[in-house]
């Protein structure tokens, strides 16, 4: 175990020994062999997946052992899946592999039900109408569908996931939660027992930070009806107050005392009201927060102890995160605010502790359901919760989203052509059972049958005239590349879909919210909900 | 080193189909290639035949670079790498595996690719960068660097932006550009950038992009810990030296008894204050600076990498102007920017300018140029060269102690100081924000520049 | 746009020219540092080689404040990362002085968290020599002498005369830096 531990040390710092566990439970399923879908399974194989399945019933040609790392050119002829779990699998021994020498579409007629036990299925390359069934087929079982491809030097990633909740969003530059608006009791007291003025240099110079401002604020808000610093200037002048109490030396020059620069520098932020951002809102507002049974997930029991948290004792507030940041102080007085937060974050925690335990047994579910470990995590990160939906497939092919008609008709250098593009060639496949620009006799007839199958896209969208926005050059660059699978896009596009699986398995971090277009040609990607 | 076989060679590296993916880009024009761009066979006759890559550093960048260049095409591949392999590096650095530990990091992955790829020829050398010179990196056609240290980076920079050549009329011949393209990541983040020296931004202009390390103030350390950092922090500065532990060794942060000793007085002092979350791995951490990495994020920074170093060589896209970060901690967001070049930097900003004497002419002399040569009228300047990879003060009048021990040069001739011709000079004034590199001319005629 | 390759373009070999090894940028701008250096009467640097512009030492001997008298080493270690890192500067004379303990550490901001590439050889000595004139016992690294500082300025400057003459403070004992 403390080999493990140092195997995956750098990794176990980001998504921690729970997010490690969820990923040695995890099994995943790659459909066809394709560079881009081995350098998937690389990178999930790793970091530890539990274990992962080959699905591809075709054989190695010397075009495929070509980009792949993982196809031997010395077993050209030999079945993909089989040679591919091998040397994938002897990337880590802690992981583990099969293969199924059986195409998909076969399997899909045969056992349908083995694609639904996996955690993800990753599908490198599949003609658009497998595609479509394995997804109809995955949607209602929940499964997520990782689709993932390069295209020359393009990639597509498409995710469908009719729900996934994301606890610990890990976001980079989060608010700290310090209650100036609402502040707790205890540190109202502990402020009170400060008399900024009697102190000693010392004690003054190190006065931290969320005391001086609380303590200026009282004095503010005496002054404005109640009211905290809203205004630019009233903000400006909240500071030059702070500021003016910097204590001064004998001829009369002001002190170096950092608390108090820090104390200005943060009235900008300190004062944003707590307010439930608007994500969240729609999560504590969700039909499956407000009508949890018992076949609701701990996510949307534990949402619905929020919510009912945040409208009774919280008085509109979510939980104390009960975190600190660091700041100027005396160890002292640093450790003892500490304390005050984290006691009332505890408090808060028990409350909805107390809702979701309520919720459990008026459910006859066990009460052993939730762990404190995950009531904790849940509470600490109320603020961050994610719940994404993307639409399906069968949507995605019924009708374009609102995203994807914007953004394409609104900027002409968006990355969404490429989108507009794949699709089309998707169609131009479909009818022609090969991909344009295949072969160099028809590479100019295939620009002008491409260019046909995005009119035929583009009216059916309703926008007949955005073929104007599609480029003769675009058209070119699509069939010039003749599908070709360049391994460094592959590797880049293996990379990324890897790192949606492990959010997907872990719940952590967020997913992209349907699909992500790389365009190596500039080095510039997109997400795009379609 | 390496044992030609090409006749065994050339028949186990060519299949049918192999390439079959690259030639649909290499053989056929694109209106995104370079107006440059013909497109012919030839192109990957030439990544075959004569390209040289160098790739710097066979940690998590290097291994993925050494796959996608080879799978991309490219053959002739040294890697340099001064590290042997670590349990920690296995979640990432796929070439390598539990039996390989404690061996060079180099050697191990360049053996394992040329025995993966059929006809690749990666050359290792097990060794700091900095124990090769100019004619070394002079092979190299481009450079990539999959590094995690600051000094290593702009140690490269330097070395590539004093292989450019000028004309005597101060262009630049763009022959002798050695284009460096750079990768880094940290956890979820990473960035791809691609390096014109002389052209472009360089390692220097953009140094502020890099953050600097974190530190604590001394202060805080010694007497107001706060934070469980602060506390090891503590036992590293202070702790360690007072009580030697282990006798009088510095800390190895490899070394489990060493940490679970920092962590346990740590944790002894953070008790004392009342601060929570000393852990063994916190300890660790703080320690040994501990960059989080994941195998996704290395793939990508490296494969962005391959391809703009595949879109260099080939001219077969234009290649990325010139910088790109990526993160995907919340989806997946790219950026791509143009980093602008410095007209200050103090790496790529000049042009060596050239000053001519004879050898007979005494170092006071250059100085007495410097400072009534009506373009540069210095007034005191101090000049420092390196000779044989040494540094070498030759005069500097503002320190006295300098001053004393170098005032013998003053009446010594540039021969005797053992300038040679082509001798960069390093020439600090208060006239200028920047040293100025001159490149001295040694010839026997009298004229001066 | 330039054109980067002639595709038939053979880079030199590795034998073929014998390389002039060429200056780092942290050599350039070491250069430039110390060419500029304009140090106060109270400072002076001694370099054992002169060659070696990265390691120095810097002795201060100051002619006012509490310390006036002394006499005070430092050595300074430039790394080869300057000026993206601070140098590192410790004192080599023993101290009795609140930010500066009794191991040589000194806390001052410049040489750690507030370094910034444009700060200069000569701003840390400015900034050293002005704790000599200025200690500052609200940030200390020698907590006792810190105390006596902020509590009773007469002890103080006792203290920092005994340590000076040579002689324990507490149980602490200093060599002699007076220099009369």
């Amino acid at each position: 175990m403390a080999e493990k531990e140092k195997k995956y040390d750098r990794q176990l710092r980001l998504w921690g020994d729970h997010g490690q566990r969820d990923l040695e439970n995890a099994s995943v399923c790659l459909i066809n062999v394709t560079a881009t879908g081995t350098e998937t399974l690389k990178n999930l194989i790793l970091p530890g997946i539990g274990s992962f399945t080959i699905v591809d019933g075709g054989r190695i040609s010397g075009q495929d052992a070509g980009n792949n790392f993982f196809l031997d050119p010395e077993k050209i002829g030999e079945y993909k899946s089989k040679v591919a779990m091998e040397l994938l699998q002897e990337l880590n021994p802690d992981v583990k592999g099969e293969y199924v020498e059986e195409d998909v579409s076969q399997l899909l007629e045969r056992t349908p039900q083995f694609f639904t036990g996996f955690s993800v299925v990753i599908s490198g390359s599949l003609t658009l109408t497998v595609l479509k069934k394995l997804a109809a087929l995955l949607w209602p079982h929940k499964v997520p569908l990782v689709v993932c491809l390069s295209y020359g030097f393009l990639g597509y990633i498409r995710i469908a996931v009719e729900e996934h909740a994301v606890i610990e969003s890990h976001p980079d530059n989060a608010h700290e939660d310090l209650r100036l608006d609402d502040p707790i009791e205890d540190f109202v007291k502990f402020c009170d027992s400060i008399d900024l003025e009697s102190l000693d240099k010392k004690d003054h110079s190190h006065t931290p930070y969320l005391i001086i401002l609380f303590k200026y604020l009282q004095t503010w808000k005496n002054d404005h009806n109640g009211q905290v610093p809203n205004t630019w200037k009233e903000k400006k002048q909240f500071k030059a107050a702070i500021l003016a109490g910097v204590r001064k030396n004998a001829e009369g020059v002001p002190e170096d005392e950092e608390n108090y620069d820090e104390a200005a520098k943060h009235v900008n932020t300190a004062f944003v009201p707590n307010k439930i951002p608007p994500e969240l809102k729609a999560i504590l507002d969700d039909h499956k927060c407000l009508n949890i049974t018992d076949s609701s997930s701990n996510f949307w029991i534990l949402a619905n102890g929020l919510r009912q948290f945040v409208q009774n004792e919280g008085c509109g507030f979510l939980p104390l995160r009960g975190s600190l940041p660091d700041m100027t102080s005396d160890s002292e007085r640093y450790v003892k605010l500490q304390n005050i937060y984290q006691a009332k974050a505890a408090h808060d925690m028990q409350i909805v502790s107390n809702y979701v335990s309520q919720a459990c047994s008026s459910l006859g579910c066990g009460n052993g359901r939730v762990s404190e470990r995950d009531l904790k995590r849940f509470c600490r990160n109320a603020h961050f919760l994610r719940v994404l939906r993307t639409r399906s497939l069968e949507e995605e092919y019924k009708q374009p989203s609102k995203a994807v008609i914007d953004e394409f008709t609104s900027d002409s250098n968006s990355d969404a052509l490429w989108y507009v593009l794949w699709r089309a060639v998707e169609m131009f496949y479909t009818t022609h059972g090969k991909y344009p620009g295949i072969e160099d006799e028809e590479l100019e007839m295939d620009v002008s049958r491409m260019k046909s199958f995005v009119k035929d896209l583009m009216k059916s969208w309703g926008i007949p005239g955005a073929i104007e926005a599609v480029s003769d050059d675009s058209l070119q660059e699509i069939c010039r590349c003749g599908a070709a699978e360049i391994h460094s896009v592959a590797a880049y596009m293996g990379g990324v879909a890897a790192q949606e699986c492990i959010k997907l398995i872990t719940g952590q971090y967020v997913p992209v919210s349907g699909a992500y277009i790389y365009n190596g040609l500039k080095s510039t990607s997109l997400t795009l909900a379609v | 080193m390496e044992v030609d076989q090409p006749n065994e060679q050339s028949d186990a590296s060519k299949w049918s189909g192999r390439w079959n993916h690259i030639k649909k880009v290499l053989e056929r024009p694109s209106p995104f290639a370079h107006p440059d761009f013909e497109a012919s066979s030839e192109i990957l006759e030439f990544m075959q035949e004569n390209c040289k890559l160098l790739v710097i550093g066979a940690g998590g960048l290097g291994c993925e670079l050494l796959k996608d260049l080879t799978l991309n095409g490219f053959r002739h591949i040294h890697v340099i790498d001064m590290d042997i392999i670590d349990l920690s590096n296995l979640n990432r650095q796929f070439l390598f595996r539990q039996s390989d530990i404690n061996k060079p990091k180099a050697n191990v992955a360049a053996e394992f690719i040329n025995k993966r790829v059929k006809g690749a020829q990666v050359v290792p050398h097990f060794c700091k960068i900095q124990d090769y010179d100019s004619a070394f990196y002079k092979q190299f056609h481009i450079v990539v660097c999959g590094l995690d240290s600051i000094i290593a980076r702009r140690w490269i920079n330097g070395m590539l932006i004093s292989l450019l050549e000028y004309d005597d009329d101060g262009n630049l011949d763009q022959s002798s550009i050695i284009p460096l393209v750079d990768g880094g990541t940290e956890g979820f983040k990473g960035n791809a950038r691609v390096i014109l020296p002389g052209m472009t931004a360089c390692i220097d202009c953009t140094l502020d992009l890099y953050p600097p390390q974190v530190t604590f103030p001394m202060c805080t350390v010694a007497h107001t810990p706060r934070q469980p950092e602060h506390c090891i922090e503590y036992v590293r500065m202070f702790g360690w030296e007072k009580e030697k532990p282990f006798g009088d060794i510095p800390i190895d942060g490899d070394n489990p008894e060493h940490i679970t000793w920092i962590c346990h007085a740590a944790c002894k002092r953070a008790d004392e204050y009342g601060i929570q979350g000393v852990t063994y791995r916190l300890t660790q951490g703080v320690i040994k600076r501990i960059i989080p990495a994941v195998a996704s994020t290395n793939a990508v920074i490296a494969a962005a990498c391959s391809t703009e170093i595949f879109k260099l060589a080939t001219s077969c896209a234009l290649p990325l102007n010139n910088y790109m970060v990526f993160n995907d901690v919340d989806g997946v967001y790219t950026y791509t920017f143009e980093a602008e070049k410095n007209d200050t930097c103090i790496a790529c900003s000049q042009k060596p300018r050239n000053l001519t004497f004879a050898p007979k002419t005494l170092l006071r002399e250059l100085i007495d140029h410097l400072c009534e040569d009506s373009t540069l009228q210095m007034k005191r300047p101090g000049i420092t060269t390196t000779i044989n990879g040494k540094n070498h003060t030759l005069y500097m009048k503002s320190i006295p102690s300098i001053e004393e021990a170098t005032r013998p040069n003053l009446s010594k001739s540039l021969a005797d100081l053992g300038l040679t011709d082509g001798q960069e000079l390093i020439v600090a004034d208060v006239t200028t924000p920047n040293a100025i590199v001159f490149r001295l001319k040694i010839t026997e005629s009298e004229t001066k520049s | 746009m330039i054109k980067l390759f002639s595709l038939k373009q053979q880079k030199k070999d590795e034998t073929s020219t014998g390389g002039k090894r060429k200056a780092t940028a942290a050599q350039l701008r070491l250069t430039k540092d110390m060419n500029d250096l304009q140090l106060p009467k109270t400072c002076i640097t001694k370099f054992p080689d002169p060659d070696d512009l990265l390691n120095f030492k810097l002795i201060i001997s100051p002619d006012e404040g509490y310390y006036r008298g002394g006499r005070f080493s430092f050595s300074f270690k430039v790394g080869l990362n300057y000026p993206h890192e601070a140098p590192k500067v410790k004192c080599e004379t023993m101290v009795y002085h609140p930010n500066i303990d009794l191991e040589g550490n000194v806390c001052l901001n410049i040489l750690r968290e507030d370094w910034k590439p444009v700060l200069t050889i000569n701003a840390v000595i400015y900034g050293i020599q002005y704790l000599f004139l200025e200690p500052n016992p609200e940030d200390p690294l020698n907590k006792e002498a810190a105390e006596v500082l902020s509590t009773n300025k007469r002890q103080f400057e006792q203290n920092v005369n005994r340590s000076m003459r040579g002689g324990y403070v507490g149980n602490v004992y200093f060599e002699k830096c007076l220099i009369k």
